[in-house]
């Protein structure tokens, strides 16, 4: 029995002294008695030289100071420090990072007795956090320069649709005066064509503003109509899209028995970007539909075309900003239509949704009859 | 209370005629005073408080540029002080809270007659013939220090708290608040505090003052105490047989001691 119990007393001793890590036994006020021979070998002194100096005489300048207005004070406050890092100086004054935990004993009367001091190597660790700090900085700097950037290209933007808009208005303004001279069949087609385009290109142009604006923090704003009939909206943009595609067949089915309260410039917008919307991608030889209704306090209105169907995992990207589906660049437009038509549908307290199956792709617009003014 | 009071987080405690303002030095919070406060309860008023960036007090309050010199923190305590009424007072300043009560006694001379001094130093880095303790280099390496640990530490405040297992209570609110800065601002306070040279500010001083001065100070050393000692002329040098930077949690026996014996002598003498 004795012999077991002596082996075991030289395995405690062992377990001291060659721990991967190091250990220090110190009176309550870090006077050190005690270090393990691991401790001793990383500073490169003896054990009976350890023995005796205070915890901070181990430290590097800037570990004494931190200790002293940190450390120490936790100690003695709650008994405990954990995962501080600190720099231990060598006797060659190499640094050597350790990550350091600490308890204090206490004695009755909450005095301290003995203090217990792990402390484990960390040079791997203190690079790799230093490398995280500064990674974090350059990434905060790329933030910052990417905001910059972003700013100073929706402030592009905004000026070049500004900018864009008087020429386009002059276009318009010659195509008018154009349809009402005498004209050859060949140069009434070509005229025809001109004005589509022109009427593209102002609703891209409306598009492209409302993006920046929303972008530079002015959101869409409302002025809402009480008084007039949205049909009327309604109908005025299906015509002018079927002035400029006299080939496809849009069908309307309009029934709106309450007074919608809404801003009907947007409105018309919306209308007109699903509807370009349909006409582009949907198949040529199917018709597009409208369907426009009130029903229990709620307007309703849907686009819905024929054609190949939207991939599912699609659908809830294609009210991103700049999101132009399956065919990438290959397909017409800057992909805004949609954002924007999402957007209205928000600012005016309702929603934007797409479905799409073989049968047909339909986009739907919900939003109360009248806005919530709470 | 008005807002000095809100924006410091600070806490009147005790009666008696006069008050004792305890101000804690960098790195913690009024918890230091834990030990000693308590000692003082039955004659004097006590005032405790956190400066600005420190434990509970209202960081909003920071300022860069005030509080980039000492003398912004003077005006903390200036402000604080009036709002408590003090006249005549006492103020314990531990750390760098000795410089900054040094001026603002200096400015506002009819707050506070007699000082403690707890580890004071006017100047941290050596200069020609004095000597702070520390080259520029050293400096530079602590502001290191806490961009190592900054991480390390608002993890460590919260549940790995072991003491006080005994008084509960105690270690909940010590948990939210004790030596939890906010980590930009513990920064700028390094700066503010170890750049310092408050040499010139010793002179003239009215104030009765009472340096307490501990062993192996390695923040605030022997030689830093004798010579704070020597250019007040109306101040006593204690050497403590205390050790370490903050005797009042590790020797509040002797600090207590100290000063309830200066400030006996205060009373005969008047």
């Amino acid at each position: 029995v004795n012999d077991r119990s002596a082996s075991d007393v030289d395995d405690f001793e062992d377990l001291f002294d060659n721990a991967p890590c190091g250990y220090i036994s110190a009176d309550g006020h870090c006077r050190i008695r005690r270090a393990n021979k691991t401790l001793c070998d990383w500073l490169g002194l003896t054990c009976e030289e350890v023995a005796g100096r205070h915890f901070s005489d181990l430290l590097s300048v800037g570990g004494k100071l931190f200790y002293e207005t940190h450390f120490a004070p936790m100690l003695r406050m709650h008994g405990a420090f954990q995962e501080v890092a600190l720099d231990l100086e060598t006797r060659g004054r190499r640094k050597l990072p350790v990550i350091v935990n600490a308890v204090e004993q206490r004695d009755g009367d909450g005095r301290p007795r003995a203090v217990r001091i792990t402390l484990f190597a960390a040079t791997e660790r203190r690079r790799y956090e230093r490398n995280l700090l500064s990674a974090k900085a350059s990434a905060e700097q790329a933030v910052t320069r990417e905001q910059e950037t972003g700013e100073l290209r929706e402030q592009f933007i905004a000026v070049l649709g500004h900018d864009l808009r008087n020429p386009l208005a002059a276009i318009t303004a010659g195509i008018r005066i154009l349809q009402r001279e005498p004209l050859s069949d060949r140069s009434r087609k070509v005229v025809g064509l001109m004005e589509g385009s022109a009427v593209r290109a102002s609703v891209l142009i409306d598009n492209v503003l409302d993006f920046a604006r929303g972008r530079l923090g002015g959101g869409i704003g409302l002025s809402l109509e009480r008084n007039k009939p949205l049909a009327r909206v309604i109908e005025q943009v299906v015509a002018e899209l079927r002035s400029i595609s006299p080939h496809s067949e849009i069908r309307v089915a309009i029934d709106i028995a309450d007074h919608v309260v809404a801003d009907h410039v947007r409105i018309g917008q919306l209308v007109s970007n699903l509807l370009g919307n349909a006409l582009t991608h949907g198949a040529k030889d199917r018709p597009v539909t409208l369907d426009a209704r009130t029903k229990d306090g709620t307007f309703e209105l849907s686009v819905a075309n024929g054609g190949e169907p939207i991939p599912a995992d699609n659908l809830a990207s294609l009210f991103r900003p700049f999101s132009r589906g399956e065919g990438g660049a290959s397909q017409p437009g800057l992909g805004l239509g949609l954002h924007i038509a999402s957007e209205i549908a928000k600012a005016h307290g309702g929603t934007l949704t797409a479905s799409s199956s073989q049968e047909e792709t339909r986009f739907t617009l919900r939003m109360p009859v009248q806005p919530d003014e709470s | 209370m008005g807002t000095a009071f809100e924006l410091h987080n600070a806490k009147l405690i005790g009666s008696g005629s006069r008050t004792m303002m305890l101000a804690h030095g960098f790195g913690c919070d009024q918890n230091m005073w834990r030990f000693v406060a308590p000692a003082f309860v039955n004659e004097y008023r006590i005032l405790l408080f956190d400066h600005i960036g420190a434990g509970g007090s209202d960081l909003s309050a920071y300022d860069l540029s005030r509080h980039s010199v000492l003398d912004g923190y003077a005006d903390d305590v200036i402000a604080l002080a009036r709002e408590a009424g003090i006249r005549g007072g006492v103020f314990v300043g531990h750390s760098v809270s000795a410089m900054i009560g040094v001026l603002a006694a200096k400015k506002a001379p009819e707050l506070f007659s007699e000082l403690v001094l707890i580890g004071p130093s006017p100047r941290y880095i050596d200069d020609g013939d004095y000597v702070g303790g520390f080259d520029a280099a050293q400096i530079g390496e602590l502001l290191e220090f806490l961009d190592s640990n900054h991480l390390g530490w608002s993890h460590a405040m919260a549940p790995a708290i072991m003491g006080n297992a005994d008084r509960p209570e105690l270690a909940e609110e010590l948990t939210e608040s004790f030596c939890r800065g906010d980590p930009e601002i513990t920064k700028r306070w390094a700066l503010t505090t170890f750049l310092a040279d408050n040499r010139a500010d010793l002179a003239e001083l009215d104030a009765r003052v009472l340096i307490l001065q501990c062993q192996q100070d390695v923040i605030a050393p022997l030689c830093v105490g004798e010579y704070v000692h020597k250019a007040l002329p109306r101040s006593e040098l204690v050497v403590m047989e205390a050790t370490g930077h903050c005797p009042n949690l590790s020797a509040p026996e002797e600090t207590i001691a100290a000063m309830a014996a200066f400030l006996g002598r205060g009373r005969l003498a008047s």
